[in-house]
């Protein structure tokens, strides 16, 4: 890895001062719910460590997940974990559109082979021998099978790479097939929802950036420091749930008055994800302060569970206080264990993302 | 004729286009002479729609595409609202409106800044007069305009986040309205966030007022604008257009789709703010929407022995290697192939620099661009309306008990690419056939059982190739400038 920049480097030359960058620390430090003494330690790597290659594939998928992640709360960490990531369009992706940006994805293959960040968004189709999707002429599983076999740790963006999402549900015309059925021998973080939330998005990567090594996962291979809560733990219409108030149709007095929306089928008891806590768009909401209930869409198979407007008659009927960990155990057969957690992570990086450029 | 350097070029996959793209282009003496335009993608939504409660088409159809999520939601919720007989409420209109057309001039601006502008800041260009502002400006991911039209971006998709809860993906949208009701704080905050973006765009993308822009008249008219203008990013894209002749370059049939944008209140909730029909020749005609159907004959779709209208239609996968080329249908209406976007809207709704510029040289590269830039300056304007148009604390959502009724029912809007449409069938309950004709469908729509090309494969005929050329910087811009969708396409 001699001879590569440092993270710090990579800013100074994207035009961040160094004010920013320590500006950049502590937003880092406050996502990743470090305290302030932290802070001179994120800085220190930063300016120590090379950068982290990461390679970024679209497989099936609607381009929802890098939707959401252009769009990051604080402009200042996207501008840094984009440029950080996307460096090699400055450096060596200076080829056109086509068969030369494949050419590129394997010299850094090969280049960081074992080194680089995989990070997957959408799944591959596996029915027809994977002709659903067909990336530079041939299937994108074996793309996917390629690029994975010399990554260090794949990241799993959203419910289509994560769990298979919409296209794998019933009766999943394409066989659409989540990352972790496909690739069996790389630690995989997940990273649900759909879209998942950009600052979530953001936070995953820039952890890995700055420390070196993976997040704490659960026992699904989620982050526990996004997904370790349901949206029913933190929301803001929990006291009405308490209280037994609740909205029986959209724009009822329930409605009005801000009640809780289990009874137009609100998933939030049954979900793990961070949207009540951090929320969308900058923070300024999140679906259930919309008036519409959460559908679940950060959960293993949501598309299948029952129609999103079902009334539910009798409430609190289902197991909503069961465990993260206990949820986790029941999922954990299907993912494996093998799962390597705090697995070390070195250095380097590169991205492929819908947006980006060539020349 | 002699037949002489005839080379066959496969063009993609393209970036700076929204999914997966691939061209095949036969090139004779330096120009395009046959193109074919595939979808290598396929996902079956419409597939796992059948079968559901209809209600359900309202959280899984948005998940068709992570860009016009809404505009899939908004065609969902219009055509549940015509089976169950459901008109939104005022304040359910207003918002619906606000909501989609934050999500359409979100995507203008992504488009111009993101995908479009960056073609001409390459190395390519180097030695053009403008080429230094262009790539000051537009270099992909290092150009100061697309920091700044990040923001921007960002900063009016708050008005989704009052009003919708979250994007991508938005779930507030509903048959009888919006699932969520507005304060009057709500409506300050709503009037700030719009006055924040008209602030931007009138600074960089515009160098003038909105209204100004949206005024514009004639082709005489924006060159003397443009000359006024020159720091401008339209004024800048302008004197590129004209170096670089962009008028002349990917007509296509010069038939023009619109469904209609931003259904009206009022009197007349049918009535739309842009009006729906085709024009041609000059003449607008009345859409009829029996005229629409789907052609198989080249898709890797079962063979229906005859195209179909989407109330009948189906999608079954079949990989017929023999003759299809693409996963995407190929939509007609009365059998004719039709271009369908921003420029359609235009058109329909008569901005007069639209139909002028259609007029003098019809559809092309330029005329596309502008009508995507005039409609953004005149969508705000529209926008600040719709919020004074908000009644604080009325009705906002139409509440519905029970089942859906049968029946079956059509969903028509526009996205920021033209004209989307649901066609929903309900039986028993539940939903029996689910068709969606998108906008890209219809622009890049494979040939047909004639063998009439789609839209994009006419406009590519006769596109410069230079020598060396593996995907032709003329065919980029082509392709690109109808902001192609390749997720809803196929879908």
């Amino acid at each position: 890895m001699a001879g590569l920049e440092t993270f710090y480097d990579v800013m100074r030359r994207q035009g961040i001062t160094r004010r920013s960058f320590i500006k950049y620390c502590s937003l880092t430090a406050a996502a990743l719910g470090l305290g302030p003494e932290f802070v001179p330690q994120i800085a220190s790597a930063m300016e120590t460590k090379p950068r982290l290659p990461v390679l970024w594939l679209h497989g099936l998928e609607c381009t929802c997940c890098s939707e959401s992640f252009i769009r990051s709360a604080h402009p200042l960490v996207k501008d840094v974990v984009l440029s950080m990531i996307s460096l090699d369009y400055d450096d060596t992706l200076m080829a056109s559109a086509g068969h030369q940006a494949e050419a590129i994805l394997d010299e850094v293959m090969e280049k960081y082979h074992g080194n680089y960040i995989l990070a997957v968004e959408g799944n591959p189709p596996l029915n027809e021998d994977g002709m659903y999707c067909i990336v530079g002429g041939k299937p994108f599983v074996e793309q996917l099978k390629k690029v994975a076999s010399g990554a260090k740790a794949i990241i799993s963006w959203g419910s289509c790479a994560s769990y298979g999402c919409v296209q794998a549900a019933r009766p999943n015309p394409t066989q659409a097939t989540p990352v972790h059925k496909v690739i069996l021998d790389k630690p995989i973080i997940k990273v649900p929802g759909c879209p998942p939330i950009a600052e979530v998005m953001t936070g995953v990567i820039t952890y890995m950036l700055t420390f070196d090594r993976l997040p704490e996962l659960d026992r699904q291979g989620r982050p526990k420091m996004f997904y370790s809560q349901r949206i029913h733990d933190k929301c803001y219409r929990r006291p009405h749930f308490d209280a037994g108030q609740y909205v029986e149709s959209f724009d009822d007095e329930g409605a009005r008055k801000g009640y809780c929306l289990y009874k137009v089928g609100c998933k939030g008891p049954t979900t793990y994800n961070a949207c009540s806590t951090v929320r969308w768009n900058d923070g300024v909401s999140f679906p259930i302060q919309s008036g519409h209930g959460c559908i679940g869409c950060s959960e293993d198979g949501f598309w299948d569970k029952g129609s999103w407007y079902a009334r539910l008659q009798n409430v609190g009927g289902f197991g909503v206080e069961a465990s993260a960990d206990k949820v986790g155990m029941v999922a954990a057969g299907a993912v494996g264990a093998g799962l390597a957690v705090h697995a070390a992570i070195s250095a380097l990086s590169r991205a492929r993302y819908k947006g980006d450029d060539d020349q | 004729m002699v037949e002489q350097a005839k080379t066959r070029l496969v063009a993609g996959p393209f970036n700076r286009v929204e999914g997966d793209l691939e061209v095949r282009l036969d090139v004779v003496d330096g120009h395009v002479g046959r193109a074919w335009v595939n979808a290598p993608l396929f996902r079956g939504i419409e597939r796992v729609l059948e079968g559901r409660t209809p209600m359900d088409a309202l959280v899984i159809a948005p998940r068709i595409c992570g860009i016009c999520s809404v505009s899939q939601s908004h065609a969902a919720a219009l055509a549940l609202g015509g089976v169950m007989g459901m008109a939104p409420t005022h304040n359910g209109q207003v918002a619906t409106n606000l909501i989609v057309a934050t999500e359409n001039l979100a995507d203008h601006l992504t488009h111009f800044h993101l995908f479009f502008m960056p073609d001409f800041a390459r190395p390519d260009y180097e030695g053009r007069r403008w080429y230094a502002q262009a790539h000051e400006r537009f270099a992909a991911l290092r150009g100061s305009a697309v920091r700044g039209i990040l923001q921007t971006r960002a900063l009016a998709l708050h008005v989704m986040g009052i009003l919708a809860g979250h994007w991508p993906h938005t779930l507030a949208i509903q048959p009888g309205g919006l699932s969520r009701g507005v304060e009057k704080q709500d409506c300050v905050r709503l009037s700030g966030i719009l006055g924040g973006v008209r602030a931007a765009l009138e600074e960089t993308l515009f160098g003038a007022r909105l209204e100004e822009v949206a005024a514009l008249s004639g082709v005489e008219d924006l060159q003397r604008w443009a000359e006024g203008r020159r720091g401008s990013d339209f004024s800048l894209f302008l004197r590129i257009a004209q170096d670089l002749a962009l008028q002349s370059s990917g007509r296509s049939y010069d038939r023009f789709l619109s469904f209609g944008a931003y259904p009206g209140f009022g009197s007349d909730p049918g009535q739309r703010h842009w009006r729906s029909g085709i024009f041609e020749t000059g003449a607008v005609r009345t859409l009829n929407m029996d005229d629409v159907s789907e052609d198989h004959t080249f898709s890797h779709m079962a063979d229906m022995g005859r195209p179909l209208p989407p109330f009948e239609g189906a999608t079954e996968p079949h990989m017929r290697a023999n003759t299809a080329y693409s996963w995407s249908k190929a939509p007609r209406m009365a059998g004719l192939a039709c271009e369908t976007g921003a420029l359609a809207r235009q058109l329909m709704a008569g901005q007069p620099l639209v139909r002028a510029l259609v007029a003098r040289d019809g559809g092309n590269v330029l005329s596309r661009v502008v009508a995507r830039l005039v409609e953004v300056a005149r969508l705000v304007p529209m926008m600040e309306q719709w919020v004074r148009a908000l009644r604080p604390g009325e009705a906002w959502c139409h509440s519905h008990t029970g089942d859906i009724p049968d029946g079956r029912a059509i969903g028509m809007t526009e996205a920021a690419r033209g004209a989307l449409g649901h066609w929903l069938c309900v039986e028993k309950g539940l939903i029996a056939r689910y068709q969606i004709v998108a906008p890209t469908t219809w622009n890049f729509s494979p040939r047909d059982a004639a063998g009439v090309e789609g839209p994009l494969e006419y406009a590519l005929k006769g596109a410069r190739v230079h020598e060396g050329e593996q995907t032709p910087l003329s065919v980029q811009h082509i392709v690109r400038s109808f902001d192609p969708c390749m997720a809803c396409t196929v879908h």
